[in-house]
Protein backbone atom coordinates (compact mmCIF):
# COMPACT_ATOMS: atom_id res chain seq x y z
CA UNK A 1 0.00 0.00 0.00
CA UNK A 2 0.81 3.12 -0.37
CA UNK A 3 1.85 5.75 2.45
CA UNK A 4 1.19 9.35 2.25
CA UNK A 5 2.39 10.42 5.35
CA UNK A 6 6.28 9.36 6.08
CA UNK A 7 8.44 10.07 9.21
CA UNK A 8 8.08 13.79 9.38
CA UNK A 9 4.18 13.05 9.93
CA UNK A 10 5.28 10.63 12.56
CA UNK A 11 8.03 12.73 14.38
CA UNK A 12 5.31 15.43 14.23
CA UNK A 13 2.61 13.97 15.57
CA UNK A 14 5.54 12.43 18.13
CA UNK A 15 6.64 15.54 19.51
CA UNK A 16 2.74 17.27 19.53
CA UNK A 17 2.34 14.88 22.35
CA UNK A 18 6.31 15.12 24.07
CA UNK A 19 5.74 18.93 24.27
CA UNK A 20 2.39 19.09 25.45
CA UNK A 21 3.21 15.98 28.16
CA UNK A 22 6.33 17.61 29.08
CA UNK A 23 4.15 21.03 30.17
CA UNK A 24 1.52 19.29 31.36
CA UNK A 25 4.02 17.56 33.92
CA UNK A 26 5.57 21.05 35.34
CA UNK A 27 2.15 21.94 35.64
CA UNK A 28 1.23 19.42 37.28
CA UNK A 29 4.71 19.09 39.65
CA UNK A 30 3.70 23.15 40.00
CA UNK A 31 0.40 21.91 41.36
CA UNK A 32 2.16 19.47 43.92
CA UNK A 33 0.16 16.40 42.32
CA UNK A 34 3.63 14.94 42.21
CA UNK A 35 4.66 15.60 45.82
CA UNK A 36 6.16 18.63 47.67
CA UNK A 37 9.22 18.02 46.71
CA UNK A 38 9.45 17.58 42.89
CA UNK A 39 12.07 18.60 40.82
CA UNK A 40 10.04 18.95 37.79
CA UNK A 41 8.39 22.38 38.15
CA UNK A 42 10.41 24.16 35.86
CA UNK A 43 12.05 22.00 32.69
CA UNK A 44 8.45 21.05 31.40
CA UNK A 45 7.79 24.54 31.15
CA UNK A 46 11.25 25.34 29.42
CA UNK A 47 10.80 22.50 26.85
CA UNK A 48 7.41 22.34 25.98
CA UNK A 49 6.62 25.20 23.48
CA UNK A 50 9.80 24.83 22.28
CA UNK A 51 9.50 20.98 21.42
CA UNK A 52 5.88 21.32 19.94
CA UNK A 53 7.20 23.84 17.54
CA UNK A 54 10.04 21.79 16.25
CA UNK A 55 7.42 19.43 15.32
CA UNK A 56 5.53 21.73 13.72
CA UNK A 57 8.30 23.01 11.60
CA UNK A 58 8.89 19.65 10.48
CA UNK A 59 5.40 19.27 8.88
CA UNK A 60 5.61 22.08 7.14
CA UNK A 61 8.82 20.46 5.50
CA UNK A 62 6.20 17.25 4.62
CA UNK A 63 3.79 19.70 3.05
CA UNK A 64 3.84 19.71 -0.89
CA UNK A 65 3.78 23.76 -0.70
CA UNK A 66 5.58 24.09 2.76
CA UNK A 67 9.26 26.05 1.07
CA UNK A 68 6.93 26.25 -2.78
CA UNK A 69 4.81 28.87 -2.01
CA UNK A 70 5.05 29.24 1.80
CA UNK A 71 2.56 31.81 1.96
CA UNK A 72 -0.24 29.52 0.70
CA UNK A 73 0.07 28.25 4.52
CA UNK A 74 -2.00 31.16 6.43
CA UNK A 75 -5.20 29.44 4.93
CA UNK A 76 -4.31 26.43 7.29
CA UNK A 77 -6.38 28.14 9.57
CA UNK A 78 -9.64 28.63 7.39
CA UNK A 79 -11.65 25.38 7.42
CA UNK A 80 -13.13 25.46 10.95
CA UNK A 81 -14.66 21.78 10.13
CA UNK A 82 -11.22 20.33 9.44
CA UNK A 83 -9.71 18.88 12.58
CA UNK A 84 -6.48 20.11 10.95
CA UNK A 85 -7.42 23.69 10.90
CA UNK A 86 -8.40 22.92 14.59
CA UNK A 87 -4.82 21.41 15.42
CA UNK A 88 -3.31 23.94 13.51
CA UNK A 89 -4.95 27.00 15.75
CA UNK A 90 -4.17 25.25 18.92
CA UNK A 91 -0.56 24.21 18.51
CA UNK A 92 0.20 28.29 16.95
CA UNK A 93 -1.56 28.90 20.54
CA UNK A 94 -0.08 26.66 22.26
CA UNK A 95 3.68 27.31 21.61
CA UNK A 96 2.94 31.15 22.45
CA UNK A 97 1.49 30.60 25.16
CA UNK A 98 3.74 27.69 26.19
CA UNK A 99 7.05 30.34 25.31
CA UNK A 100 6.24 32.99 27.44
CA UNK A 101 5.55 30.54 30.36
CA UNK A 102 8.37 29.09 29.62
CA UNK A 103 10.15 32.21 29.86
CA UNK A 104 8.60 33.15 33.09
CA UNK A 105 9.57 30.25 34.71
CA UNK A 106 13.26 31.03 33.15
CA UNK A 107 13.54 34.22 34.75
CA UNK A 108 11.62 32.95 37.75
CA UNK A 109 8.78 35.45 37.30
CA UNK A 110 5.12 34.18 38.74
CA UNK A 111 3.03 33.56 35.98
CA UNK A 112 -0.07 34.98 36.18
CA UNK A 113 -2.72 31.86 37.04
CA UNK A 114 -4.19 32.23 33.75
CA UNK A 115 -1.73 31.97 31.65
CA UNK A 116 -1.01 28.57 33.69
CA UNK A 117 -3.62 26.91 33.12
CA UNK A 118 -4.17 28.24 29.42
CA UNK A 119 -1.39 26.85 28.86
CA UNK A 120 -2.40 23.57 30.80
CA UNK A 121 -5.88 23.90 28.55
CA UNK A 122 -3.86 24.27 25.15
CA UNK A 123 -1.73 21.29 25.75
CA UNK A 124 -4.23 19.03 26.53
CA UNK A 125 -6.03 19.85 23.23
CA UNK A 126 -2.96 19.61 21.44
CA UNK A 127 -1.84 16.02 23.07
CA UNK A 128 -5.57 15.09 21.86
CA UNK A 129 -5.20 16.67 18.63
CA UNK A 130 -2.29 14.01 17.69
CA UNK A 131 -4.95 11.08 18.23
CA UNK A 132 -8.26 13.30 16.99
CA UNK A 133 -6.39 13.74 13.52
CA UNK A 134 -6.72 10.22 12.47
CA UNK A 135 -9.27 8.78 14.61
CA UNK A 136 -12.20 11.42 12.30
CA UNK A 137 -10.96 9.28 9.21
CA UNK A 138 -13.62 6.87 8.29
CA UNK A 139 -11.88 5.21 5.15
CA UNK A 140 -9.02 4.14 7.08
CA UNK A 141 -10.99 1.88 9.52
CA UNK A 142 -7.86 1.06 11.81
CA UNK A 143 -7.54 5.00 12.59
CA UNK A 144 -11.74 5.55 13.28
CA UNK A 145 -11.63 4.98 17.03
CA UNK A 146 -12.34 7.31 19.81
CA UNK A 147 -10.13 5.09 21.48
CA UNK A 148 -6.84 6.11 19.74
CA UNK A 149 -7.00 10.23 21.24
CA UNK A 150 -7.19 8.56 24.52
CA UNK A 151 -3.87 6.55 23.90
CA UNK A 152 -1.93 8.97 22.23
CA UNK A 153 -2.98 11.54 25.00
CA UNK A 154 -2.00 9.07 27.87
CA UNK A 155 1.46 8.50 25.40
CA UNK A 156 2.12 12.51 25.74
CA UNK A 157 1.53 12.32 29.41
CA UNK A 158 4.05 9.65 29.79
CA UNK A 159 6.92 10.73 27.41
CA UNK A 160 6.62 14.07 28.45
CA UNK A 161 7.12 13.68 32.06
CA UNK A 162 10.22 10.68 30.98
CA UNK A 163 11.95 13.75 28.83
CA UNK A 164 11.00 16.13 31.74
CA UNK A 165 12.55 13.53 34.19
CA UNK A 166 15.43 13.01 31.77
CA UNK A 167 16.23 16.80 30.91
CA UNK A 168 16.06 17.97 34.77
CA UNK A 169 18.93 14.95 35.65
CA UNK A 170 21.31 15.81 33.11
CA UNK A 171 21.02 19.40 32.73
CA UNK A 172 19.88 20.61 35.92
CA UNK A 173 21.43 18.04 38.09
CA UNK A 174 18.14 17.49 40.03
CA UNK A 175 17.92 13.83 42.13
CA UNK A 176 14.58 14.83 43.22
CA UNK A 177 13.22 11.37 42.06
CA UNK A 178 10.08 11.01 44.40
CA UNK A 179 8.54 8.04 44.29
CA UNK A 180 5.30 9.99 43.43
CA UNK A 181 6.12 10.29 40.36
CA UNK A 182 7.13 6.69 40.09
CA UNK A 183 3.45 6.21 41.13
CA UNK A 184 2.10 8.87 38.81
CA UNK A 185 4.50 7.01 35.57
CA UNK A 186 3.26 3.74 36.89
CA UNK A 187 -0.24 4.41 36.70
CA UNK A 188 -0.18 6.16 33.41
CA UNK A 189 1.70 2.86 32.08
CA UNK A 190 -0.96 0.87 33.11
CA UNK A 191 -3.99 3.33 31.47
CA UNK A 192 -1.76 2.94 28.28
CA UNK A 193 -1.53 -0.70 28.71
CA UNK A 194 -5.01 -1.06 29.13
CA UNK A 195 -6.00 1.34 26.79
CA UNK A 196 -3.70 -0.15 23.88
CA UNK A 197 -5.35 -3.56 24.79
CA UNK A 198 -9.14 -2.43 24.75
CA UNK A 199 -8.12 -1.08 21.36
CA UNK A 200 -6.32 -3.86 19.74
CA UNK A 201 -9.27 -5.96 20.86
CA UNK A 202 -11.90 -4.07 19.55
CA UNK A 203 -9.68 -4.22 16.09
CA UNK A 204 -8.93 -7.62 16.09
CA UNK A 205 -12.51 -8.68 16.83
CA UNK A 206 -14.04 -7.40 13.83
CA UNK A 207 -15.52 -4.26 15.13
CA UNK A 208 -14.17 -1.96 12.69
CA UNK A 209 -14.23 -4.61 9.82
CA UNK A 210 -12.30 -6.56 8.10
CA UNK A 211 -9.31 -4.61 7.04
CA UNK A 212 -8.86 -2.87 10.69
CA UNK A 213 -8.24 -6.67 11.40
CA UNK A 214 -5.70 -6.38 8.76
CA UNK A 215 -3.98 -3.71 9.80
CA UNK A 216 -4.16 -5.57 13.64
CA UNK A 217 -2.36 -8.44 12.14
CA UNK A 218 0.58 -6.11 10.81
CA UNK A 219 1.42 -5.12 14.34
CA UNK A 220 0.43 -8.23 16.36
CA UNK A 221 2.17 -10.91 13.69
CA UNK A 222 2.50 -9.36 10.74
CA UNK A 223 5.70 -6.38 9.36
CA UNK A 224 5.59 -4.61 12.20
CA UNK A 225 5.03 -7.26 15.17
CA UNK A 226 8.64 -6.32 16.35
CA UNK A 227 8.12 -3.00 16.59
CA UNK A 228 4.63 -3.85 18.49
CA UNK A 229 6.03 -6.51 20.87
CA UNK A 230 9.70 -5.97 21.37
CA UNK A 231 9.95 -2.12 21.32
CA UNK A 232 6.20 -0.47 21.66
CA UNK A 233 4.63 -3.26 24.61
CA UNK A 234 8.40 -4.73 25.91
CA UNK A 235 11.08 -2.02 25.93
CA UNK A 236 8.22 1.21 26.14
CA UNK A 237 5.66 -0.46 28.51
CA UNK A 238 6.67 -3.47 30.20
CA UNK A 239 10.01 -2.18 31.38
CA UNK A 240 9.43 0.93 32.55
CA UNK A 241 6.69 -0.61 34.13
CA UNK A 242 8.63 -3.43 36.01
CA UNK A 243 11.32 -0.28 36.66
CA UNK A 244 8.50 1.77 38.34
CA UNK A 245 7.00 -0.84 40.31
CA UNK A 246 10.25 -2.00 41.93
CA UNK A 247 11.33 1.25 42.86
CA UNK A 248 8.18 2.38 44.30
CA UNK A 249 8.56 -1.19 46.63
CA UNK A 250 11.88 -0.06 47.82
CA UNK A 251 10.51 3.24 48.33
CA UNK A 252 8.53 1.90 50.50
CA UNK A 253 10.41 -0.80 52.35
CA UNK A 254 12.87 2.32 52.70
CA UNK A 255 10.08 4.86 54.13
CA UNK A 256 9.13 1.93 56.83
CA UNK A 257 12.60 1.88 57.80
CA UNK A 258 13.17 4.94 58.40
CA UNK A 259 9.90 5.63 59.84
CA UNK A 260 10.57 3.39 62.27
CA UNK A 261 14.42 4.04 62.99
CA UNK A 262 12.24 7.73 63.86
CA UNK A 263 13.61 11.27 62.94
CA UNK A 264 17.24 10.66 62.74
CA UNK A 265 17.22 9.16 59.65
CA UNK A 266 15.18 11.47 57.62
CA UNK A 267 17.90 13.66 57.42
CA UNK A 268 19.92 11.20 55.93
CA UNK A 269 19.63 12.18 52.15
CA UNK A 270 19.64 8.91 49.62
CA UNK A 271 22.39 8.92 46.95
CA UNK A 272 21.06 9.17 43.70
CA UNK A 273 21.83 5.87 42.94
CA UNK A 274 18.94 5.19 40.18
CA UNK A 275 20.59 8.02 37.86
CA UNK A 276 21.36 5.37 35.31
CA UNK A 277 18.02 3.27 35.66
CA UNK A 278 16.19 6.51 35.16
CA UNK A 279 18.16 7.48 32.24
CA UNK A 280 17.52 4.25 30.68
CA UNK A 281 14.18 3.95 31.83
CA UNK A 282 12.79 7.48 30.65
CA UNK A 283 14.76 6.60 26.76
CA UNK A 284 12.90 3.75 26.92
CA UNK A 285 9.30 5.42 27.27
CA UNK A 286 10.43 7.92 24.74
CA UNK A 287 10.97 4.99 22.18
CA UNK A 288 8.07 3.36 22.57
CA UNK A 289 6.17 6.86 22.77
CA UNK A 290 8.14 6.71 19.01
CA UNK A 291 6.86 4.13 18.01
CA UNK A 292 3.44 3.99 19.10
CA UNK A 293 2.85 7.06 16.41
CA UNK A 294 4.79 5.05 13.81
CA UNK A 295 2.95 1.80 14.01
CA UNK A 296 -0.74 3.68 13.87
CA UNK A 297 0.79 5.88 11.00
CA UNK A 298 2.17 3.07 8.93
CA UNK A 299 -0.39 0.44 9.69
CA UNK A 300 -3.22 2.53 8.37
CA UNK A 301 -4.89 0.21 5.37
CA UNK A 302 -7.69 1.76 3.36
CA UNK A 303 -11.14 0.41 3.56
CA UNK A 304 -10.92 0.05 0.09
CA UNK A 305 -7.67 0.03 -1.72
CA UNK A 306 -8.31 1.24 -4.95
CA UNK A 307 -6.86 -1.03 -7.31
CA UNK A 308 -8.91 -4.56 -6.98
CA UNK A 309 -12.49 -5.29 -7.86
CA UNK A 310 -13.88 -8.53 -7.47
CA UNK B 1 -49.82 17.20 50.29
CA UNK B 2 -46.86 16.69 52.48
CA UNK B 3 -43.33 18.19 50.91
CA UNK B 4 -42.13 14.56 50.31
CA UNK B 5 -45.11 13.89 48.37
CA UNK B 6 -44.40 16.99 46.27
CA UNK B 7 -41.09 15.89 45.86
CA UNK B 8 -41.46 12.27 44.82
CA UNK B 9 -44.19 13.36 42.64
CA UNK B 10 -42.08 15.98 41.17
CA UNK B 11 -39.51 12.98 40.51
CA UNK B 12 -42.07 10.81 38.99
CA UNK B 13 -42.71 13.67 36.74
CA UNK B 14 -39.13 14.16 35.89
CA UNK B 15 -39.00 10.48 34.99
CA UNK B 16 -42.25 10.91 32.62
CA UNK B 17 -40.33 13.63 31.02
CA UNK B 18 -37.30 11.67 30.71
CA UNK B 19 -39.73 8.69 29.08
CA UNK B 20 -41.46 11.29 26.92
CA UNK B 21 -38.17 12.26 25.81
CA UNK B 22 -36.27 9.00 25.26
CA UNK B 23 -39.73 7.88 23.59
CA UNK B 24 -39.61 10.90 20.98
CA UNK B 25 -35.70 10.18 20.50
CA UNK B 26 -36.51 6.88 19.55
CA UNK B 27 -39.01 7.43 17.46
CA UNK B 28 -37.76 10.66 15.68
CA UNK B 29 -34.54 8.84 15.10
CA UNK B 30 -36.03 5.68 13.67
CA UNK B 31 -38.11 7.48 10.57
CA UNK B 32 -34.53 8.88 9.85
CA UNK B 33 -33.05 6.01 9.92
CA UNK B 34 -35.59 4.36 7.69
CA UNK B 35 -35.57 7.28 5.45
CA UNK B 36 -32.16 6.92 5.02
CA UNK B 37 -31.55 3.12 4.34
CA UNK B 38 -35.28 3.17 2.45
CA UNK B 39 -33.44 5.40 -0.98
CA UNK B 40 -30.32 7.31 -1.60
CA UNK B 41 -32.35 10.42 -3.03
CA UNK B 42 -29.80 12.61 -3.26
CA UNK B 43 -30.72 15.94 -1.17
CA UNK B 44 -29.97 17.90 -4.22
CA UNK B 45 -32.00 17.11 -7.35
CA UNK B 46 -29.53 18.20 -9.39
CA UNK B 47 -26.97 16.56 -7.71
CA UNK B 48 -24.76 15.18 -11.12
CA UNK B 49 -23.73 11.99 -11.06
CA UNK B 50 -21.61 8.86 -13.30
CA UNK B 51 -23.45 5.80 -14.15
CA UNK B 52 -21.02 2.86 -15.30
CA UNK B 53 -22.73 0.56 -16.78
CA UNK B 54 -19.91 -2.87 -16.60
CA UNK B 55 -21.89 -5.02 -18.78
CA UNK B 56 -20.61 -2.45 -21.76
CA UNK B 57 -17.76 -1.51 -20.62
CA UNK B 58 -14.85 -3.46 -22.71
CA UNK B 59 -11.63 -1.88 -20.69
CA UNK B 60 -10.40 0.20 -23.91
CA UNK B 61 -9.69 2.72 -21.41
CA UNK B 62 -10.38 5.80 -23.73
CA UNK B 63 -11.92 7.37 -20.54
CA UNK B 64 -8.98 7.74 -19.15
CA UNK B 65 -6.99 8.61 -21.80
CA UNK B 66 -9.65 11.32 -22.78
CA UNK B 67 -9.37 12.37 -19.26
CA UNK B 68 -5.70 12.68 -19.43
CA UNK B 69 -5.48 15.05 -22.24
CA UNK B 70 -8.52 17.03 -21.74
CA UNK B 71 -7.36 18.24 -18.16
CA UNK B 72 -3.48 17.62 -18.21
CA UNK B 73 -2.85 15.42 -14.97
CA UNK B 74 0.16 16.47 -13.34
CA UNK B 75 2.90 13.87 -12.80
CA UNK B 76 1.50 10.71 -11.18
CA UNK B 77 -2.07 11.99 -11.13
CA UNK B 78 -4.35 10.01 -12.19
CA UNK B 79 -8.05 11.30 -11.93
CA UNK B 80 -9.92 8.65 -13.81
CA UNK B 81 -9.07 4.68 -13.61
CA UNK B 82 -10.39 1.87 -15.30
CA UNK B 83 -9.61 -1.24 -13.06
CA UNK B 84 -9.47 -4.59 -14.31
CA UNK B 85 -10.95 -7.10 -11.73
CA UNK B 86 -9.99 -11.12 -11.21
CA UNK B 87 -12.90 -11.80 -13.73
CA UNK B 88 -11.97 -12.03 -17.69
CA UNK B 89 -13.90 -8.80 -19.49
CA UNK B 90 -15.00 -6.88 -15.84
CA UNK B 91 -13.70 -3.60 -15.77
CA UNK B 92 -14.63 -0.57 -13.51
CA UNK B 93 -14.22 3.49 -14.46
CA UNK B 94 -14.26 5.41 -11.63
CA UNK B 95 -12.76 9.06 -10.99
CA UNK B 96 -13.92 11.38 -8.28
CA UNK B 97 -17.85 10.51 -7.12
CA UNK B 98 -18.79 13.84 -6.40
CA UNK B 99 -20.01 12.77 -3.32
CA UNK B 100 -23.22 14.63 -1.30
CA UNK B 101 -21.09 14.25 2.27
CA UNK B 102 -17.73 15.42 0.52
CA UNK B 103 -14.73 14.24 3.25
CA UNK B 104 -11.80 15.57 1.22
CA UNK B 105 -13.76 18.93 1.50
CA UNK B 106 -14.69 18.44 5.28
CA UNK B 107 -11.15 17.43 6.60
CA UNK B 108 -9.39 19.91 3.63
CA UNK B 109 -7.69 22.51 6.08
CA UNK B 110 -7.52 25.15 3.80
CA UNK B 111 -10.75 24.59 1.87
CA UNK B 112 -9.35 24.00 -1.42
CA UNK B 113 -12.16 22.01 -2.42
CA UNK B 114 -15.85 22.91 -3.02
CA UNK B 115 -18.96 21.48 -3.73
CA UNK B 116 -21.18 23.70 -6.37
CA UNK B 117 -24.65 24.64 -4.84
CA UNK B 118 -26.08 23.97 -9.05
CA UNK B 119 -25.16 20.66 -9.42
CA UNK B 120 -23.22 19.26 -6.67
CA UNK B 121 -20.02 19.15 -8.54
CA UNK B 122 -16.74 19.05 -6.39
CA UNK B 123 -13.98 21.06 -7.10
CA UNK B 124 -10.42 21.25 -5.92
CA UNK B 125 -8.27 24.45 -6.30
CA UNK B 126 -5.05 23.42 -6.95
CA UNK B 127 -3.57 26.54 -6.56
CA UNK B 128 -4.25 26.94 -2.98
CA UNK B 129 -3.68 23.46 -1.73
CA UNK B 130 -0.62 22.76 0.56
CA UNK B 131 -0.18 19.56 -0.13
CA UNK B 132 -0.87 18.24 3.53
CA UNK B 133 -2.15 14.92 2.07
CA UNK B 134 -5.21 14.80 4.26
CA UNK B 135 -7.69 14.18 1.65
CA UNK B 136 -5.83 11.41 0.43
CA UNK B 137 -6.57 9.30 3.76
CA UNK B 138 -10.05 10.56 4.45
CA UNK B 139 -11.18 10.02 0.21
CA UNK B 140 -12.17 5.70 0.77
CA UNK B 141 -12.64 5.94 -3.15
CA UNK B 142 -8.82 7.76 -4.06
CA UNK B 143 -10.32 10.32 -5.72
CA UNK B 144 -7.56 13.04 -4.70
CA UNK B 145 -4.20 12.67 -6.36
CA UNK B 146 -1.33 13.76 -5.65
CA UNK B 147 1.76 14.44 -7.59
CA UNK B 148 5.38 14.70 -6.37
CA UNK B 149 6.16 16.65 -9.00
CA UNK B 150 4.32 19.51 -8.02
CA UNK B 151 3.63 18.74 -4.05
CA UNK B 152 0.28 19.42 -4.82
CA UNK B 153 -3.44 17.33 -5.19
CA UNK B 154 -5.81 17.71 -7.98
CA UNK B 155 -8.50 15.76 -9.05
CA UNK B 156 -11.31 15.22 -11.31
CA UNK B 157 -13.67 18.49 -11.58
CA UNK B 158 -16.81 16.87 -13.46
CA UNK B 159 -15.25 18.72 -16.85
CA UNK B 160 -17.52 21.70 -15.07
CA UNK B 161 -15.96 24.02 -17.57
CA UNK B 162 -17.17 22.11 -20.52
CA UNK B 163 -20.67 21.15 -19.10
CA UNK B 164 -20.76 25.16 -18.35
CA UNK B 165 -20.27 25.58 -22.10
CA UNK B 166 -22.79 22.68 -22.83
CA UNK B 167 -20.25 20.00 -23.74
CA UNK B 168 -20.30 16.40 -22.13
CA UNK B 169 -17.96 15.78 -20.02
CA UNK B 170 -14.34 14.24 -21.78
CA UNK B 171 -14.66 10.73 -20.75
CA UNK B 172 -18.23 10.73 -21.42
CA UNK B 173 -18.11 12.10 -24.76
CA UNK B 174 -15.34 9.54 -26.12
CA UNK B 175 -16.55 6.33 -24.51
CA UNK B 176 -17.54 4.40 -27.87
CA UNK B 177 -19.92 1.55 -26.14
CA UNK B 178 -21.92 3.67 -23.75
CA UNK B 179 -20.70 2.03 -20.60
CA UNK B 180 -19.77 5.51 -19.21
CA UNK B 181 -22.47 8.02 -18.81
CA UNK B 182 -23.82 10.52 -16.41
CA UNK B 183 -26.71 12.91 -15.54
CA UNK B 184 -28.88 13.97 -12.49
CA UNK B 185 -28.31 11.22 -9.97
CA UNK B 186 -31.97 10.99 -9.15
CA UNK B 187 -32.14 9.80 -12.98
CA UNK B 188 -29.22 7.51 -12.83
CA UNK B 189 -30.23 5.30 -9.48
CA UNK B 190 -33.68 4.76 -11.70
CA UNK B 191 -31.94 3.19 -14.62
CA UNK B 192 -32.88 -0.93 -14.94
CA UNK B 193 -30.25 -3.26 -13.23
CA UNK B 194 -28.46 -0.08 -11.61
CA UNK B 195 -27.04 -0.30 -8.04
CA UNK B 196 -27.34 2.48 -5.99
CA UNK B 197 -24.07 1.04 -4.44
CA UNK B 198 -22.07 -1.92 -5.52
CA UNK B 199 -21.44 -3.65 -2.66
CA UNK B 200 -17.65 -4.31 -3.05
CA UNK B 201 -16.68 -0.60 -2.95
CA UNK B 202 -16.47 1.01 0.20
CA UNK B 203 -19.68 1.57 2.54
CA UNK B 204 -21.66 4.36 0.52
CA UNK B 205 -22.77 5.89 4.34
CA UNK B 206 -18.85 7.40 4.58
CA UNK B 207 -19.40 10.25 1.83
CA UNK B 208 -22.75 9.08 -0.24
CA UNK B 209 -21.25 9.36 -3.44
CA UNK B 210 -22.73 10.26 -7.02
CA UNK B 211 -22.01 6.90 -8.62
CA UNK B 212 -24.12 4.12 -10.30
CA UNK B 213 -22.98 1.15 -11.30
CA UNK B 214 -24.64 -1.52 -14.06
CA UNK B 215 -22.62 -4.94 -12.51
CA UNK B 216 -21.64 -7.90 -14.56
Amino acid sequence: MEMYWNWLVVTYLFLGGLGAGAYLTSFAAEMGWLGQKSGLKKMGYFIGGPIVGLGTALLVFDLGQGFHKPWLLWRLITNMSSVMTWGTIVLAVFIMVGVLKGYLAFINKPAPRAVTWFGALLATATGAYTGFLVSVIDAIPFWSSNIIPVIFFVSALSTGLSITVLLSHIIEKTESENSREDAVHLGLILAELAAVAVFMGLMVSGANGVVAQKSAALLISGKYAIVFWGIFIGVGLLFPLAVYALRLRTANRTENMTLAAGEMAMTEEEPPKHSYLTIITDAAVLVGGYSLRMMIIFAALPIWDGIKIP
Amino acid sequence: MSKSEKLSISRRRVLQMGAVFAGALAVGVAPGQLAEADSNTPKNPNQLGFLHDQQKCIGCRKCSTACKATNKWEEGAKWRRVIASGRPEVFLSISCNHCEKPVCASVCPVKAYKKRDKDGIVIHDKDICVGCKYCLYACPYHAPQYSEDTGRISKCHFCYERQDKGLLPACVEVCPTGALTFGRLADLQKTEGALAQAQWLPAPEITKPSLVVIPK
